[in-house]
């Protein structure tokens, strides 16, 4: 295990931020957890990890100033950024609401690039950083009704390429990790939408898998582990892919 | 049974298959190493992994003697450049040929039963990222590693339901013995190229390994590539 570090992590009220930030604790390092909402959960988090809230919402320019400046007054400089936090909502495309369709990109894309923008400052005086973005599958082959959320999450991957080839030779490292189906609570959502339980979702999404299981919220905070410590010290610019064979073989 | 887990690595006598010997015993493992010359490992077996029959005598030892399997990594291997492609001879072609991409496929079907026994473990392939990116006069070498690649991606779907994972890792130019003093990959001029301006370690293509040999359940047929920014 490396030097304790200082990490940020988006959409930390959620399964994979969640589960992240427990990780990153357990790991050593000190987190800031922010998300949108559900402070009353954030602030639990936060207090069983020995972590510190920082609230916000990221697609607001200002908000995302204050959430980095909070986190390096209390923690020191951010050295690991977890770029999670995401919207989405499914629509066909020509039947897409502007403003949900664009809030996407507001969030998951411009959000994540004006933060990045916020901390890259104190990762180049210390002259070292680690960028995880948190991608997904759909960013990678597409997914039919989730144009706004594939598109903003192939910008994320375009972008974490060009901030690897930018920000590489300065010892900031920009990956991502572009995930599939996930075992969280976004399934209760899709659950309800296709009018099934909760455990037929599962064994739905399994049939798609290659591997026949779901990934765990802990298999992802596996991935953000090991970006972030000494031993991933050669990855920049890739995009780790936990689907369980997904994102090579659907059609 | 024990709880130790174990694994065999083929040219575990130097560079990454070292490299890789070394951070799994320091975690704990059995290790076995399968090359030419003696390794620092549990079970040292000088052979050429061209040699099935001696492969899987091997694999079959130590599985047997340290009682269970959980891991195999090819990391066997040998480098050639500087070679125009109108000079590989028929012999250095088939010569590649049989020690990188017939070495894994041997080492492979070697551990397979064993880890099919138990439902679970890993096979980890070491590729190049020159057969993500293409290089010249080395022809031969991509054309193999990228063999590999195929074979990892095909294999990982055949066993997927089964619980065993196929991936690959393929480093950037890594600092091995296997790259000359003179290669054209330790020139200066072509490491200010590279975003990190400099080679991959063994250290850090055996993280990586052991990375996906620990947590990487979710891996399927997915190449792994800690290349210093060689290929994004």
């Amino acid at each position: 295990m490396g030097d304790a570090l200082v990490a940020l992590v988006t959409g930390a009220a959620g399964g994979v931020g969640g589960a992240a930030a427990r990780r990153l604790a357990a790991d050593g390092h000190r987190v800031a957890v922010n998300d949108i909402a559900q402070e009353g959960r954030l602030r639990e988090l936060a207090e069983e990890i020995g972590g510190v809230p920082v609230p916000g919402d990221i697609a607001d320019p200002e908000a995302t100033a204050a959430i980095v400046a909070e986190a390096n007054k209390t923690l020191g400089p951010v050295q690991v950024l977890v770029a999670n936090a995401a919207d989405m909502a499914m629509s066909p495309f020509l039947e897409a609401d502007p403003a949900r369709w664009w809030r996407q990109v507001e969030v998951n894309l411009s959000g994540h690039f004006r933060l990045i923008q916020a901390v890259i400052g104190g990762m180049r005086a210390l002259g070292h950083g680690r960028i995880i973005v948190i991608a997904s599958g759909w960013g990678v082959i597409g997914h039919p009704n989730a144009t706004a959320y594939a598109a903003s999450k192939s910008g994320l991957i375009a972008l974490t390429k060009g901030l690897g080839r930018e920000l590489g030779p300065d010892g900031i490292l920009a990956n991502a990790i572009a995930p599939a189906f996930i075992d969280t609570e976004q399934l209760l959502v899709d659950a309800a939408d296709a009018g099934i339980s909760l455990e037929e979702m599962r064994q739905r999404y399994r049939d798609l898998i290659p591997v026949g299981q779901l990934a765990m919220t802990d298999d992802i905070a596996a991935a953000i582990s090991f970006l972030a410590s000494p031993g991933a010290s050669g990855f920049v610019g890739q995009v780790l892919q936990p689907t369980g064979g997904v994102t090579r073989t659907r059609a | 049974m024990t709880d130790v887990p174990v694994a065999v690595i083929t040219g575990a006598a130097s560079g990454i298959g070292a490299a890789c010997a070394r951070l799994l015993r320091a975690a704990g493992w059995r290790t076995a190493g399968l090359d030419l010359n003696d390794s620092d490992t549990d079970l040292p077996v000088r052979l050429d992994v061209t040699d099935v029959g001696r492969v899987r005598a091997a694999v079959d030892a130590a599985a047997d003697r340290f009682g269970r399997l959980d891991l195999m990594v090819t990391a066997a291997g040998y480098y050639e450049e500087g070679i125009d492609v109108a000079e590989i001879s028929r012999a250095q072609w088939d010569r590649m040929l049989a020690v990188i991409l017939g070495g894994t496929v041997n080492a492979f079907q070697a551990a397979l039963p064993h880890l099919l026994r138990r439902g679970t473990g890993g096979l980890i392939a070491i590729s190049s990222e020159l057969a993500l990116a293409g290089s010249a006069t080395d022809l031969h070498y991509v054309a193999a590693k990228g063999a590999v690649l195929g074979l990892v991606k095909s294999l990982a779907l055949e066993v997927a339901g089964t619980g065993i994972r196929v991936n690959a890792v393929a480093p950037g130019p890594t600092d091995t013995p296997l790259l000359a003093p003179e290669s054209l990959w330790r020139e200066p001029g072509y490491l200010a190229t590279l975003p990190l301006r400099r080679l991959v370690t063994p250290e850090e293509v055996a993280r990586t390994v052991y990375y996906l040999a620990t947590e990487g359940v979710m891996y399927c047929g997915e190449v792994l590539s800690p290349n210093a920014g060689a290929v994004i």
